[in-house]
């Protein structure tokens, strides 16, 4: 009767499972080089926390593991500030504060919660609505907010399409306020930006700390690389391709991104969806038709800011390849690699991205340094 | 469900009864629907956007998250600050989005005649020097917790507020938590009988340090670890919990119980990583207070023990359990008689296992932030002259029980707690 769920599989999970690997062993690189001499050599530490219906991981260097683990204990409580801040799950949180008041009169609130917001509704305004921050509704309906995946019929979906909708959530900078029009309490979902959020601020963090060479994980989906780790180019990141999931060439790697300085986020189905009649519902959700986005496989977006590439993965996921493509040509520093899952015709595409990706043959050994 | 008319009821009652003016029972029977309404309009949303100037002395970690919820509440701006660490001027410029002016010295912020309330959030040793002068030179003040490191400083602000006539209100934020407020409520209704222990638990597992930028800051960041300021942990996460068994009993301890010791980090720390206090209240109630920061598994948790049920407080939420029924009188049959006994063992080996399942979790409409609801309600009271929930008496009330509770640890012997009148 219920439809059945697929635990977490291939695309997130296989970031993290690959950087974990290089993990196991403590790197020691600069002993043999001669910059040793001047300063003792920079261990590698890695440390999870769950936090936002995901696990956060931070790999950072650092002198000694004291120093270390106060890095990452002042990184995961700025993860638990900022799920405080735009949980949707707990009532306690800001945003949910402003779901709940903002129809009854403007909410005045706090800086950091008003810019979240301001940039929730640029990437809406930029892509015509593919990126929605109001589609909370619709995860209720599609069963995805308790993990029990349904079809939602005709009339159900109706009747939710005034409570969707960002055009009806109303900023004013100057009072630093929020208003919904018409007044109807709203469902906001941080889902498609929010770890990106969390995952920049870490780094702003981390950064203040000193710390020059660290990658930042939201659950394998939105990642950033300060620095590089000693005697590298960049942190290395496996974007797989997943149109051979089911073949001989299952786990075949598009493109090797080392990452440096940067964000990289990554969209995908195969994380959360459920199966019906044979059919799989993806939770990532086209707010224009209210239904979860068809024929879309996988997108991974490189973008200077964590939050932005967050939302560019989502916003490309949705949108065609051929819209993201005149969308992101006026951004150059944002590279975009999506793969879709159609009958005929081309199934990858590579926008600003480096290498050819698309044919993961020869991508195999390639491995590309960003930026 | 709790229904809207006995949440507000329930609201009022708790806080006269905190108050410590009337016995429980009295207070009841006093509660005035005006009353009910104060306490109530305080926590409200509100639109009033008048423009209400706010000073910070000590901008710090916690200073900033004031600060954040303080953004919240239409109208207000933070216009001064004052630290000794200037690096924290940055950090609060980045809080608000605009500039704020920075004051090396806490008197030439206080000199100023712009200000409709000062927010106090320097180390726990230094509040009396900075809330006393605050108050005289006519500023409201939102204090952060404990109210002062002595008694004597504690007393002095609480005069201080009386003489000068401005409102004070203290940083026990959980007075505003919805759903404390509302399993409170159910508590002074007798939801659980009569409550005669409270156990509340803050556990942590890491060192409660702060990176300090190099050695010479050392005592200045982490000043929760040394002495001269700082009552440890019994004053950073204890208070909030006596205020709690305070809020409870109606009434402030009699006598402390503590010990401590430093059993993980050994870090040149002086404060100890763990302690445990047990404060006394009138009738042989007790509140038992334990921290330790080498395991987490509790958390931060309150547990309300009454003859007929027990409460859970977490930072998130209020849950009811009921205690099996007791002695109830035996069913007789229509002609008056008791029906047979049948003979068995009455020891059921089960009875003596702790309570697994699950409890009935507190509903309530607007759970929302504690500091969101508190500096909300503090701005509401300057606007309105009106007297705050968590009012210079609550603030002294949990001091009593960190200072005495402190007092004894160091004594290694039980004390007295001085009344709070």
């Amino acid at each position: 009767m219920h439809p059945l769920w697929i635990p977490n599989r291939t695309v997130a999970d296989l970031l993290p499972v690959i950087v974990r690997r290089l993990v196991a062993t403590t790197v020691l690189i600069a002993v043999s080089a001669p910059a040793a001499r001047a300063q003792a050599p920079q261990q590698r530490f890695h440390e999870t926390h769950p936090a936002m219906g995901t696990v956060f991981t931070i790999d950072l260097y650092a002198n000694n593991q004291a120093s270390a683990e106060q890095a990452m204990n002042l990184g995961f409580d700025e993860i638990d500030r900022i799920e405080d801040l735009l949980s949707n799950y707990r009532p306690s949180s800001e945003l949910m504060r402003i779901s709940r008041e903002a129809a009854n009169s403007p909410v005045t609130t706090d800086p950091e919660t008003f810019q979240f917001l301001e940039r929730s509704l640029y990437w809406s305004r930029q892509s015509d609505g593919a990126f929605d921050i109001t589609v909370g509704p619709l995860l209720r309906a599609w069963g995805f907010f308790f993990h029990q995946g349904r079809v939602p019929s005709d009339t159900e979906l109706a009747a939710l399409r005034e409570k969707i909708g960002w055009r009806h959530v109303l900023l004013n900078a100057e009072t630093r306020t929020v208003a919904f029009t018409p007044a109807q309490p709203m469902d906001l979902d941080p889902g498609s930006i929010g770890k990106g959020f969390a995952v920049d601020r870490v780094a702003a963090l981390l950064r203040e700390q000193g710390v020059t060479s660290a990658l930042i994980s939201a659950g394998g989906s939105t990642l950033y690389a300060i620095g590089a780790p000693p005697g590298s180019a960049g942190w290395p990141v496996n974007v797989p391709d997943p149109r051979h999931l089911d073949s001989r060439e299952a786990g075949a790697i598009a493109s090797t991104i080392l990452l440096k300085d940067s964000s990289l986020s990554t969209g995908g189905c195969t994380e959360k969806f459920f199966m019906k009649d044979g059919h799989r519902y993806c939770h990532i959700f086209d707010p224009r038709t209210m239904r979860p986005v068809e024929g879309m496989l996988q997108t991974t977006v490189i973008d200077p800011s964590a939050t932005d590439s967050d939302a560019l993965s989502t916003v490309v996921f949705v949108l065609s390849p051929e819209a993201s493509k005149r969308l992101l040509t006026s951004r150059p520093d944002s590279k975009a690699l999506i793969f879709s899952q159609r009958s005929s015709g081309r199934d990858c595409f590579a926008i600003n991205w480096p290498g050819t990706p698309c044919d993961p043959l020869s991508s195999h050994s390639q491995k590309e340094s960003y930026p | 469900m709790i229904d809207r008319r006995d949440f507000v009821r329930g609201l009022s009652v708790a806080a006269v009864a905190a108050s410590g003016l009337f016995p429980r029972e009295s207070a009841e029977a006093q509660a005035t629907s005006k009353a009910e309404s104060n306490a109530a309009r305080q926590i409200a949303p509100t639109t009033d956007s008048s423009p209400l100037r706010l000073g910070i002395i000590g901008p710090g970690s916690r200073g900033q998250e004031l600060v954040r919820s303080f953004l919240r509440v239409p109208g207000v701006k933070i216009v001064a600050a004052a630290d000794v660490y200037p690096p924290r001027f940055d950090q609060l410029n980045h809080v608000c989005g605009y500039q704020v002016t920075a004051h090396n010295d806490f008197r030439t912020l206080l000199d100023r005649k712009d200000l409709d309330a000062v927010i106090v959030a320097t180390p726990l040793g230094l509040h009396a020097q900075h809330v006393l002068p605050a108050l005289a030179s006519g500023h409201h003040v939102y204090g952060e917790k404990t109210l002062a490191y002595t008694l004597d400083e504690a007393r002095q602000i609480v005069a201080a507020t009386a003489q000068n006539g401005r409102i004070f209100q203290v940083g026990h934020q959980y007075r505003y938590s919805p759903w404390i407020r509302a399993a409170l409520a159910r508590v002074q209704h007798g939801e659980i009988g009569d409550v005669t222990h409270i156990h509340g638990y803050w556990n942590r597992n890491n060192d409660w340090r702060r990176p300090a930028p190099n050695p010479s800051l050392e005592r200045l960041i982490n000043w929760r670890l040394y002495h001269e300021w700082s009552l440890g942990l019994i004053a950073e996460l204890g208070s909030h919990h006596m205020d709690i068994a305070n809020w409870t009993f109606g009434s402030t301890p009699t006598t402390a119980l503590a010990s401590g010791s430093i059993v993980r980090w050994h870090d040149g720390r002086e404060t100890d990583d763990n302690v445990q206090v047990v404060l006394s209240y009138p009738g042989g109630r007790r509140f038992i207070f334990t921290s330790m920061t080498n395991n987490a598994k509790m958390g931060d948790q309150l547990w309300l023990y009454g003859n007929k049920g027990s409460l859970n407080l977490t930072l998130e939420d209020a849950t009811f359990f009921y205690e099996p029924r007791q002695i109830t009188r035996p069913n007789l049959n229509a002609k008056g008689e008791e029906s047979g006994t049948t003979t068995g063992a009455s020891y059921r080996p089960s009875g003596e296992m702790p309570y697994r399942g699950p409890g009935k979790p507190v509903e309530i409409a607007t759970a929302e932030d504690p500091t969101t609801a508190a500096t909300r309600a503090f701005v509401y009271c300057v606007r309105t002259g009106t007297e705050p929930i968590a009012n210079v008496h609550v603030g002294l009330g949990s001091a009593l029980g960190v200072i005495q509770g402190n007092q004894a640890r160091k004594e290694k012997r039980e004390v007295e707690v001085p009344s709070a009148g």
